[in-house]
């Protein structure tokens, strides 16, 4: 997987005041709605997807883009969220945005074995190692992101370090997703720095 | 065969058949190998469908139909293979969704609102929709193992209507119409 939210040069502090103020209206409530429809419609898929894995061993391909660029859609609208890139996230499943890189391999087969143990036992080996270092990451990304709130408004730039640890966190997360979604075969990593495949 | 089909007639293949029984031209099915897998897991899709409404954690048979439209929409201009089966599977489901609504609707008038007779007729029609039913999965179940094996598996009725609809050669002679005019 590949996931990245470049840093960029300067941040609006405009567009960060407005996002803080009016955000929730015109960033989060219209993509927030759309995203609720397009949610169910992949829970429908990946639910349909778990059979055909345990019956063929193949992720539907089709169904594996939809995910992605879902995924890559939420991507969008949390980068705004977590004021880690300007601009109007793009509505649609095609849109491209030039901050933001996430990219997942196709696996061209997926152990049945796995399927199983994943949906009897993920949330033990995998919800709660991971599930417990992210609350806490979590928390301190509340901070982070407070913190990085005051840097922009006064210095008009998001500090590099804390870009890093909130989009580290961001792709930790995502990782998680991607197994638990029967997306891939390989166990999450305990970091969330990129790894090179 | 037609020659204004000749010129317009292009599919997967490039291959139009005549059908010397109905004198119409059909295009030529697609054989397994000539199918991609991502087409035939694509097929497959439509009729897993029928497992919308679980999937969704909703107890409406109408979410079946729902996802089965927007399934047929997403699908449709990928391939005749995929439109093929989609259309098999809405339609199949479009008559099942409609017997299930009348079950429904029966059932809410006799125990909620006590407007009809719980009698025999109400029985018959549930033992009906029950019998509907399971035909249903059965039947959806083999056409989506025989869509998966790239085959082509033609449901009652529904199977022919779609073979019609997506197969059968039309015609695309389109003639604009002259709206501009010299001055008179």
């Amino acid at each position: 997987m590949k996931l990245s939210v470049s840093l960029q040069e300067s941040n609006s502090r405009g567009e960060l005041l407005l996002r803080t103020l009016f955000g929730w209206l015109y960033i989060y409530l219209p993509h927030g709605f759309v995203l609720i429809f397009m949610g169910l419609w992949g829970s429908i898929l990946h639910f349909i997807s778990w059979w055909v894995i345990l019956f063929t061993g193949r992720y539907p391909q089709s169904n594996f883009e939809y995910q992605v660029k879902l995924m890559r859609w939420q991507l969008r609208v949390n980068s705004r969220a977590y004021n880690l890139c300007d601009g109007y996230p793009a509505f649609g499943l095609d849109a491209v945005d030039e901050n933001i890189t996430f990219e997942v391999e196709y696996p061209e087969s997926l152990s049945r074995g796995l399927l199983l143990l994943r949906t009897f036992f993920g949330a033990l080996y995998v919800g709660i190692p991971h599930g417990f270092l992210l609350f806490f990451i979590a928390i301190g990304a509340f901070f982070v992101n407070f913190i990085s709130w005051w840097a922009i408004l006064f210095t008009g730039r998001y500090p590099a370090g804390m870009h890093d640890y909130i989009v580290s966190m961001i792709r930790w997360s995502n990782r998680v997703n991607l197994y638990m979604l029967n997306m891939t075969d390989n166990y999450p990593p305990f970091t969330g720095k990129e790894i090179e495949s | 065969m037609n020659p204004d089909n000749e010129i317009n007639s292009e599919n997967s293949n490039g291959a139009v058949i005549s059908d010397a029984a109905s004198n119409s031209d059909y295009y030529e099915l697609p054989q397994p190998d000539e199918i991609s897998i991502r087409e035939k897991e694509d097929a497959m899709g439509a009729y897993l469908m029928m497992f919308a409404a679980i999937a969704a954690g909703l107890p409406l048979p109408v979410i079946n139909l729902v996802a089965s439209i927007i399934y047929y929409f997403i699908n449709k201009s990928k391939s005749k293979f995929v439109h093929f089966h989609a259309l098999q599977a809405l339609l199949s489901s479009l008559i099942v969704s409609c017997v299930n609504a009348a079950a429904v609707f029966w059932t809410v008038r006799i125990f909620l609102f006590h407007r009809l007779e719980y009698n025999d007729a109400f029985k018959g029609f549930i033992l009906t929709v029950v019998i509907i039913n399971v035909a249903y999965i059965i039947y959806n179940l083999i056409a989506a193992f025989q869509a998966r094996k790239g085959r082509i598996f033609y449901m009652f009725v529904f199977g022919k209507i779609a073979y019609e609809r997506i197969y059968k050669v039309k015609s695309n002679v389109h003639v604009e119409p002259i709206r501009n005019m010299p001055p008179k």
